[in-house]
């Protein structure tokens, strides 16, 4: 039998297992934030290009937390977060640029959006709230659909929003074009704040009560809806919920690239996401930091190998195009010999104690 | 008007065939080992370019070259790969051909570049006839043509032979069909050869319509065949066969009949109807009652 996890267990434990039990879970986000910190604080004496992909590294670290929020939690494929990410680019994107090279840009634009203007943080966040809605909205059909059913209908998602945004002329650039002139103002450390808030909003999230149902649904589906558990409701909410998540990474990102075009915000930004998340393992948030962190360093390695790299009087490099490749082998190596991540699926705990699962993390290595 | 519903009839059945084979050749390898093979489309991809680098030797050598390719490649994915992963779940499996997919389409790019390799490969078929007022496409009636081949040697495979029978067994319940005395391993290997003889066809068709192959060439058509499969049932051999046929049938309708602007988002009517369908028909079109949840 699988115990519904973390539910029953936790107060039997914390009262036997003391301060360390109670303290486990705030390790592991301390740790998570320490992680994300130090990656930064390194980075950033490393000249102005890596800072630049780092920059990047941290908005695919939000969007792989919204994922890991979802897909961890529920244990349900999602292919469509991107297309979240995409509406939160796109508000962004059209509540950012400035009001008269919007009219000559964006001229089929519906009127009210010419004048429609907010600074950029209010954007970002009513970039979060617009991604929300969208997964508030479709979430009550996907969130009826198990397994390979549920990544097709995700992924038509992705397709029907990605197309939407491509050829409506009336919310953005026409089909071809992509949306410029949103303004310079995001830096390093702001995403990286960003970043960690993210971490702290997931992190509070798997304390709270749909999130705690949807891990005992994911152990064991029939047990979960027998003890009187609506999972639907739940993986509604928590879709929702990692939807506003994947929103404010989207207008991060549109804050960060600087163009907005429907074509970067498709299949390629998913598959690399999702290759992140299965790299550090779906089942942890940590997993989701740790596999984003982990591929982004060596992407930012292996383009240094690419145009060669000193290392005292010897200079290494790798040819042209097989950054891709080792990237690709990383991620089907991982999948054919540790298929639960580089974390197995676990949070970070406290080291110098006996191992033991935190409440609501058991101790799968495949689910 | 008739001539042109004809003709549009013709175009659509023959985009249908096409995309009817691709959702067959992942439902064959779905119902035996329950992986939707994403890398399909690099199969393809590979067949295309034999095709492409080959075709001025000849047809006779390019054609059985480029079956010859995909079937091996298709096996070397099985044993290279999920072969070692038969105890992940679908969707763990879909990750990893996605993962695979990914990959080996940058091998493809350092290999051939990310220009894309062209040759007149069967010209001939390229040109339109006039038929009794009707024009019509050689290249459609030739893929129907092929694609009709192709299921009726795949029918009579999988009835009148031993090997054949052994297979349907097996995708009809991979499980019983192992307690009665079925070679598990051969009969994984038969789906994966036979998938691979399908992306041939299609790479072959695909090939001669456009003339250009690329790196990502069989994307776009696995991907649409993936959700074919789905939505018409990918656990019935039959099923994926139907689905991936609509799926190819109705947007080539609907990128014929619907006015200009509206024309451009025919690829998100198609992916409303596929989330409909999915509501009220979870496990496809041709599976009776909600079947079985398989997660």
């Amino acid at each position: 039998m699988s115990e519904p996890a973390g539910v029953v267990s936790k107060s039997v434990a914390s009262s036997q297992r003391g301060l360390w039990f109670r303290l486990g879970p705030l390790w592991s986000l301390v740790s998570l934030l320490a992680i994300v910190y130090f990656v930064t604080l390194i980075i950033s004496f490393l000249g102005d290009s890596v800072q630049v992909q780092l920059q990047y590294a941290l908005v695919s670290l939000i969007i792989v937390v919204a994922l890991q929020m979802f897909i961890g939690t529920s244990g349900v494929l999602s292919f469509g977060h991107v297309a979240f990410v995409a509406v939160g680019a796109w508000t962004v994107g059209l509540l950012t640029i400035d009001p008269e090279l919007k009219r000559n840009l964006l001229p089929d634009l519906f009127p009210f959006l010419f004048d429609l203007n907010a600074p950029w943080l209010v954007a970002v966040v009513i970039g979060g709230v617009v991604g929300g809605l969208l997964a508030l909205v479709v979430s009550p059909v996907l969130m009826r659909l198990n397994g390979l059913q549920a990544g097709i209908a995700t992924f038509a998602l992705l397709g029907v929003v990605n197309q939407v945004l491509t050829y409506w002329s009336s919310v953005g650039p026409r089909s071809g074009q992509s949306m410029v002139g949103i303004p310079d103002v995001l830096n390093l450390q702001t995403t990286m704040l960003f970043a960690m808030a993210a971490i702290v909003a997931a992190w509070l999230f798997q304390r709270t009560r749909p999130s705690r149902l949807l891990r005992a649904a994911r152990e064991d589906g029939i047990a979960a809806a027998s003890s009187g558990i609506n999972v639907v409701s739940q993986r509604i909410i928590v879709f929702a919920v990692s939807g506003i998540v994947a929103g404010v990474a989207g207008g991060l990102f549109a804050l960060t690239n600087r163009v907005v075009q429907s074509s970067q915000l498709n299949i390629e930004l998913t598959f690399v996401t999702l290759a992140m998340l299965v790299l550090g393992g779906m089942l942890s948030l940590s997993g989701a930091v740790v596999g984003t962190l982990v591929f982004s360093l060596v992407d930012v390695l292996l383009v240094r190998l690419q145009n060669g790299l000193e290392i005292g009087a010897y200079v290494v490099s790798v040819p042209q195009g097989a950054r891709a490749i080792i990237l690709g082998l990383i991620l089907v190596g991982m999948l054919l010999f540790r298929p639960s991540g580089l974390t197995g699926g676990r949070e970070f705990v406290w080291p110098f104690r006996k191992e033991r699962p935190l409440p609501g993390m058991p101790p799968t290595n495949e689910s | 008007m008739t001539g042109q519903l004809i003709q549009s009839l013709v175009d659509a059945l023959s985009a249908g065939a096409t995309l009817g084979l691709a959702a067959l050749s992942i439902g064959l390898v779905f119902g035996v080992i329950r992986l939707a093979n994403f890398a399909q489309a690099e199969i393809i991809t590979a067949s295309a370019y034999c095709l492409i680098f080959t075709w001025e030797l000849g047809w006779f050598i390019a054609v059985p070259l480029s079956i010859i390719v995909a079937v091996a490649m298709s096996l070397l994915m099985e044993f290279a790969v999920f072969s070692r992963m038969r105890s992940a779940n679908p969707a763990t499996l879909l990750i990893a051909s996605f993962g695979l997919s990914f990959l080996l389409q940058r091998v493809y790019e350092l290999m051939f570049s990310n220009n894309v390799r062209t040759a007149p490969v069967a010209s001939g078929l390229a040109q339109t006839v006039e038929f009794a007022g009707v024009r019509i496409q050689l290249l459609s009636v030739a893929t129907i043509v092929i694609a009709g081949l192709v299921l009726l040697g795949l029918h009579l495979f999988l009835t009148r032979t031993s090997m054949g029978l052994q297979l349907k067994a097996a995708a009809a319940d991979f499980r019983t069909a192992r307690l009665v005395g079925i070679p598990a391993g051969r009969v994984i290997a038969l789906s994966f050869a036979l998938s691979g003889i399908l992306a041939a066809a299609v790479a072959f068709v695909l090939t001669v319509q456009s003339g250009a192959v690329g790196p990502t060439f069989g994307v776009q058509i696995t991907i649409l065949a993936l959700v074919g499969a789905v939505i018409g049932g990918i656990d019935k051999i039959s099923g994926s066969l139907a689905g991936g046929f609509l799926v190819g049938f109705v947007t080539s309708m609907l990128a014929t009949w619907l006015p200009q602007e509206m024309s451009n988002f025919k690829d998100a009517y198609v992916f409303v109807l596929v989330i409909g369908v999915l509501l009220f028909r979870p496990s496809g079109l041709l599976i009776k009652g909600r079947g079985v949840a398989r997660t």
